[in-house]
């Protein structure tokens, strides 16, 4: 019943990185990664691999390119073990750098089998805590020279029991007293590392909301659903306490829904007052918390069919939005697809404001490093990486005069592809955003092509295009009158076929820094001087605030 | 929740990480430490500085992960006697490579239990902690007492972190060798009453591997277990979830009580109680009975005990971990009433924010939940929409999740999905299957019993629509769901076949024919009177030569039943004639009675109106029939010449039809349509066997366990051993609650104020101490949230004094640890 039997990790050309079997004997990965590869292409996470002796169930998780699987010969729950392969991912992350390369796993052997001996025991997980894993793995030390000296300082080799450096007997306050001198090594908070130092305090909040919206053909939206994620990076020596506040115009609790929380989290204080996280962090990056909220509300389903008009339909308020017309030009082997830029989002502005704040006053971004501060500000959010992407029928052999009509932008397309991608960038959307100021509707761009079916299937159908619409057989037709039942089902019958070649939908992916569509903001974030520990009572950390509004071909527009 | 590196990858932009990439292949695989020559390596090995060994290590588990075991196994004499060595990270080292290759060389390793065996003894507890684990993970049966007496010593360790060493190690050493089973029995259960919460969860692990039907030794960790729950870490969660549900179905009865049904719960929760009856339909035939009575309502009563389980799961349903918040679910569906299930809906629904392949899982598990209680999850429609980004083994489910809800949305909804799905049946042209999928799912909705006749004969009008398509998939399946829907009800639809006849003129797809020609055929009988289906089969010769085969095949059948209706209802006169109208089936017996006035007159007058060639012309239907036939035997394909060849065998002789009213006219069953998770239902939620399905072997996978019976009521152990064992060792239980995270954060964060008290060795083996200071007067039940809620004001002002002090030697620490970091930066 062992949970963990063995962990592979192939890298992105699928040559083997790395082998660990925990427990039995699992099939080798020489002899898993070709069934793997045996299935089509987009595999679900948990195949069943009924010819391997013994029948293994393999998961498989891809995680920067880089493919982690895991073998098990017995029925487990899926969940646990998808997840613990997360943690694999974010832990080796956490220890290696992000992003986690292979070379980095090769170069660092020797810690990556400490940590994964640390985390399954005889095929039972036993620890993913990053903190947990830092009190007795020591990260490597190029990350250690990056970080400024974060970190336990007891490697030194020679120490065989960290206490007995000086410098952690120091970080002691108070010497222990007692019979048995333990050294206090492993923390009191199990997510949070002992003794953590740093010599700069600094706190971030980046909000990541990823959009989901569908619209109907009529642009009337059918759900809109904007998936947050509140990452924290806590950088703060001792055990500080924070709250972190989060506001939202209409209240945090009729927006936030579903959400989940960091172990860290105090559920009654959110439970009593939403909105007001209340947490003491572990050390480094994580993920705080997890929410989604429904752009639409609640009476969407309502609006949907009492109103006929698309006017009165809710108004969704998103950077850009999407439309496909098809069965366009005289034999309806047209389509167009137009883009609806929002007029409140600018293109990358040419003198970007560095000083970029966000949420309230007080949230000034600490160190103007980190590369974000270059474009898009609360105050004026701008569009970037906006890229339309249709997928195309199986059918479609090509797209012929394939031409953006107005605005600009590079959509691309070569015979064979299933999808056309058109990529705008942030200066031409500025442009276009410049163009029609006046207005205040925004921009459009428009986006139209022709398309090709397959030609032989047009060839093999020209002879004898309906069977029964004609009766070959019966002499008492007149010739002539065949030939007119012939053509005109035919003209239908050209405009029906093209129908099947239509793309059916259009997506937009894009992402806007410094807005959220739900419109949370972080109110405030304080430290509870009375309640942490450990941190000089006249040290006040940095604190940065960031938010991050994405579509990864979120916006989809069917037809 | 989305894992925190697919979180970055989103807020570091494509281009920062593409640069790194680059950097780092340029950079990293050329600096990986080129391999060394053996001799070279055992020189490193056996050198006298540490450095250089730690370096020679390195490079033999770099070797050791890429390359086969034959190649580091060399170096295992010099690797091993380094074991002794004095430094941490040589240790850690020198152990990883002896777990990897102790199998091959059983004897030298057992050279190095002996040093393995005194750092058992260390007073770092992290050292104690990794050489017990290290020595139970030896797989050397020999060492297996040494190993059993090492858990027995870390079992009572002052360390949780050893004794969280010692749980683990325990399935191991019994993989060893089985027959240490007794004692570890004994040690278990001391580690399962384990005060500390991480222990306890690596000790209900332990429990699960090595003996999960020894309930018994459960009884007095039970209530302290489950007060543990919140505070254990999710891995430990995952396995007390998994180990209640089996211990609460073995001792927990199921107790209900009926109570008059309230007019209001008709619609909420007692649908919901009678489906979950249903789904343990098996388990007693009283209850079965009890539900007959129809205004009262049964309602399960639950134990205390369950109860606190139950409530005790609630927190975690906000867990970051999916597979926590589907155990809690599971716990909730199989041991719970409705309202709890209800809560854990929304939770379920939550997954699908995480990676697509957690969305898969989860699906999976939502449908399973979906198919007994359906309402709750109507509300969270927008979530089951199908999106053109989402991977066929995730729209499946979604199409299927929509269907199941369908039944129960309000009428707007349901109008929302059924656009949605005719959308998805004519665009889908992205891929066949999809288009498929989506028609049989509105083909669900209109079967399912729940729907109202308007919206079933709305979706039948939406798959009308679609016949005409060019489509050749859309069609055929469209066809094939509207003759399911007809067959369920023949009678109403007799129009519907009508029109679909019409569309034969339309309908170019070979299948589509196919699927048309033969309702009519079954429609054949019916309404003999203004029957269509010979006139259908009139204009269909005519084209029979330009027909696919599929299709003629079909034309040839309709011909035969065409045929064998017309003999029946015009038997020919024969001596023997008298015999059959009763042989023919019943149903075709009473068109006999009407049809009457339809015979030929003519026809009767002769006696063999097929073989005698009469100056008369045939009638029509004959005619037609052996023109079928003529133009059939002369067809190219195989198949179709043979079954032409039967269907005229059969109705050689008009008088004796039997046989083909029996082979050509027989009833067809109506078809069901089941949702297509239904043959999963049997799984229990959350297992491998629910994704896998019935390909997995009808049991469900290897070591799969189907959810136990309820314990019959009488059968069950005693309540008291749970609260007996607990009275009795109430203090040592009491001490051990109140020694929680929040405790350990309190020790940790006040260290300076109480630190022997709290984090004592004394109290910490829960010895009684319940003088710990501030901690324990604060009752048991407290978690973690509690204590950082409520923490007194009488701690603080006793905090303020020693506050300063700590602030005075933190400053301390600061400006030495600054100083450190400058020098950091001078370094760098």
């Amino acid at each position: 019943m062992s949970t963990v039997e063995a962990l592979y990790i192939f890298d992105e050309h699928n040559t083997p990185l790395l082998e660990h079997s925990y427990v039995g004997r699992p099939p080798a990965s020489s002899t898993l990664l070709p069934l793997y590869l045996s299935h089509a292409a987009p595999r679900p996470s948990l195949i069943y691999l009924p010819n391997t002796n013994p029948a293994t169930l393999l998961y498989s998780v891809i995680q920067d390119q880089l493919l982690f699987l895991c073998p098990c010969s017995s029925d487990t729950e899926p969940l646990q073990v998808l997840e613990f392969l997360h943690r694999v991912a974010d832990v080796l992350e956490d220890f290696l750098g992000s992003p986690l390369l292979a070379s980095k796993i090769e170069a660092h052997y020797d810690v990556v089998a400490q940590l994964l001996n640390e985390m399954v025991d005889g095929g039972i997980i036993a620890c993913t805590e990053p903190n947990a894993l830092r009190d007795v793995v020591d990260a490597p030390n190029f990350i250690k020279s990056l970080l400024g000296g974060v970190g336990l300082p007891s490697s030194t080799p020679s120490s065989l029991t960290p206490s007995a450096t000086p410098f952690s007997l120091a970080s002691r306050p108070s010497p222990r007293l007692g019979p048995t001198n333990t050294p206090q090594a492993t923390s009191s908070v199990p997510w949070r590392r002992a003794n953590v130092r740093h010599t700069s305090n600094e706190m971030y909040v980046d909000i990541v909301e990823t959009l989901e919206v569908t619209l109907s053909p009529s642009g009337r939206p059918l759900s809109a659903i904007a998936n947050g994620t509140v990452a924290f990076t806590a950088k703060v020596s001792g055990v500080p306490d924070l709250i972190l506040q989060l506001g939202c115009p209409g209240g945090v609790q009729n927006a936030v829904a579903l959400p989940v929380f960091h172990p860290c989290v105090r559920l009654n204080r959110w439970k009593e007052r939403p909105g007001e996280l209340s947490f003491v962090p572990p050390d480094g990056r994580f993920v705080l918390a997890g929410y989604e909220v429904d752009l639409l509300g609640p009476a969407a389903l309502d609006a949907f069919s009492t109103s006929a008009s698309a006017k009165s339909s809710p108004k969704l308020n998103i950077p850009a939005t999407v439309s496909v017309h098809p069965s366009l030009g005289p034999s309806a082997s047209d389509f167009e697809v137009r883009l609806q830029l929002n007029p409140r989002f600018t293109g990358k502005s040419p003198a970007p404001n560095s000083s970029s704040t966000g949420g309230k006053g007080g949230l000034g971004r600490g160190i103007s490093g980190a590369g974000f501060s270059s474009s898009g500000t609360t105050a004026a959010p701008a569009i970037e990486e906006m890229a339309v992407h249709i997928p195309l029928p199986v059918g479609v052999r090509n797209i012929a005069d394939l031409r953006v009509l107005k605005g600009n932008g590079d959509a691309s397309y070569s015979p064979g592809d299933r999808s056309i991608e058109w990529h705008i960038s942030s200066r031409e959307i500025s442009l276009l955003m410049s163009q029609d100021r006046g207005g205040g509707v925004g921009a459009t761009a428009t986006l139209r092509g022709t398309v090709i079916g397959q030609e032989d299937e047009t060839a093999e159908s020209e002879p004898a295009p309906f069977a029964t619409g004609t009766y070959d057989y019966d002499d008492e037709q007149t010739p002539s009158q065949q030939e007119k039942t012939k053509t005109e089902p035919r003209k239908i019958d050209y405009a029906k076929r093209n129908k099947v070649l239509m793309p059916s939908c259009a997506t937009v992916s894009f992402s806007v820094k410094g807005w959220l569509a739900s419109g949370i903001k972080v109110e405030s974030l304080n430290l509870d001087h009375k309640r942490s520990k450990g941190l000089g009572s006249g040290v006040t950390p940095y604190k940065g605030v960031k938010y991050l509004c994405v579509s990864r071909r979120g916006v989809e527009a069917r037809c | 929740m989305e894992s925190i590196s697919r979180i970055s990858s989103l807020l570091e932009t494509a281009r920062d990480l593409t640069l790194e990439a680059a950097n780092n292949a340029n950079n990293a695989r050329r600096s990986t430490p080129k391999e060394l020559p053996s001799g070279q390596l055992k020189k490193l090995l056996d050198s006298r500085s540490e450095r250089e060994i730690l370096e020679g290590l390195r490079r033999v588990v770099t070797m050791s992960y890429r390359q086969p075991p034959s190649q580091t196994l060399p170096f295992f004499s010099h690797v091993i006697k380094n074991v002794a060595s004095p430094s941490l990270a040589v240790k850690k080292l020198v152990y990883i490579y002896l777990l990897q290759h102790a199998e091959h060389e059983p004897d030298t390793a057992l050279l190095s239990i002996n040093t393995i065996q005194k750092s058992l003894t260390d007073t770092n507890p992290h050292l104690r902690a990794l050489a017990l684990r290290v020595m139970s993970s030896i797989r050397v049966p020999v060492i297996s007492q040494i190993v059993s007496l090492g858990i027995k010593r870390g079992a009572g360790d002052m360390s949780p972190l050893v004794r969280r060493a010692a749980a683990l190690a325990i399935p191991k050493c019994y993989r060893l060798d089985p027959n240490t089973e007794p004692q570890l029995l004994e040690y278990l259960s001391t580690l399962l009453g384990d005060k500390q919460y991480f222990v306890a969860g690596a000790a209900v692990a332990a429990f699960l591997e090595l003996c999960p039907d020894r309930l018994d030794l459960l009884h007095p960790h039970y209530r302290s277990l489950v007060q543990k729950l919140v505070d254990m870490d999710e891995w430990g969660q995952l396995a007390t979830l998994r180990l209640m549900m089996v211990y609460a179905r073995k001792c927990f009865p199921r107790r209900t009580r009926k109570v008059q049904k309230t007019p209001h719960s008709n619609t909420t929760s007692s649908k919901p109680t009678k489906s979950t009856k249903g789904f343990y339909d098996t388990e007693s035939d009283s209850e079965e009975e009890e539900e007959k009575e129809q205004n009262m309502e049964e309602i399960a009563v639950l134990d205390p005990d369950l109860e606190l389980l139950l409530k005790s799961c609630q927190p975690l349903l906000q867990s970051r971990n999916a597979a926590v918040v589907v155990a809690v679910a599971r716990t909730y569906l199989y041991l719970g009433t409705p309202e709890y299930l209800i809560q854990a809906v929304g939770p379920l629904v939550s997954l699908l924010r995480s990676a697509g392949d957690i969305q898969h899982i989860a699906l999976h598990n939502i449908v399973q939940v979906c198919l007994t209680h359906p309402e709750p999850f109507v509300k969270y429609y927008t979530h089951f929409l199908v999106r053109s980004t989402d991977a066929p083994h995730i729209w499946r489910l979604k199409l299927e999740l929509l269907t199941l809800i369908f039944p129960y949305a309000q009428l707007r909804l349901q109008s929302l999905i059924l656009a949605e799905l005719s959308h998805f049946s004519h665009s889908g042209s992205l891929d066949p299957t999809l288009v498929k999928e989506s028609v049989r799912a509105i083909g669900r909705c209109s079967q399912s019993p729940a729907t109202s006749p308007q919206t079933s004969a709305r979706c039948l009008r939406l798959l009308l629509k679609h016949i005409g398509s060019a489509d050749g998939h859309l069609v055929a399946e469209s066809l094939e769901v509207i003759r399911h829907l007809i067959q369920r009800n023949p009678s109403a639809h007799r129009t519907t076949v009508v029109r679909l006849a019409k569309h034969l003129d339309a309908a170019t797809s070979p299948q589509a024919r196919a699927s048309i020609i033969w309702l009519v055929g079954e429609f054949a009988g019916l309404d003999s009177e203004n029957n269509i289906a010979a006139d259908v089969l009139r204009i269909l010769v005519k084209g029979f030569a330009d027909e696919a085969e599929p299709a003629k095949l079909q034309i040839v059948l309709l011909a035969a039943k065409v045929y064998i209706h017309h003999l029946n209802a015009n038997p020919p006169p024969e001596p023997s004639k008298t015999e059959e109208p009763k042989a023919s089936p019943p149903l075709l017996d009473s068109y006999h009675e009407e049809e009457g006035g339809f015979r030929d007159e003519n026809l009767e007058a002769h006696s063999q109106p097929t073989e005698s060639h009469q100056p008369e012309k045939p009638h029509p239907i004959k005619a037609l029939y052996d023109y079928i036939l003529l133009l059939a035997r002369y067809d190219t394909s195989y198949d179709l010449r043979d079954r032409t060849r039967v269907y005229k065998a059969l109705l050689a002789t008009p008088t004796s039809t039997q046989l083909a009213s029996l082979l050509l006219l027989a009833p067809k069953p109506v078809p069901h349509i089941p949702s297509p998770s239904e043959t999963r239902k049997g799984y229990v939620l959350g297992s491998a066997s629910l994704v896998i399905g019935d390909e997995g072997g009808v049991g469900g996978l290897r070591g799969y366990d189907d959810l136990p019976r309820w314990v019959k009521e009488g059968d069950e152990p005693d309540a008291a051993l749970r609260d007996e064992t607990v009275s009795t060792s109430a203090s040592t239980y009491d001490s051990a609650r109140t020694i929680s995270a929040a405790d350990r954060l309190d020790a940790a964060a006040g260290s300076s104020r109480t630190p022997d008290s709290i984090m004592s060795p004394r109290s910490l083996n829960g010895v009684g101490e319940s003088s710990v200071g501030v901690s324990a007067s604060k009752g048991k039940e407290k978690t973690l949230d509690d204590w950082l809620a409520e923490e007194s004001g009488s701690e603080e002002e006793t905090d303020e004094d020693e506050e300063e002090e700590t602030d005075e030697e933190e400053s301390e620490y600061e400006t030495e640890s600054e100083s450190g970091g400058e020098g950091d930066r001078l370094v760098k």
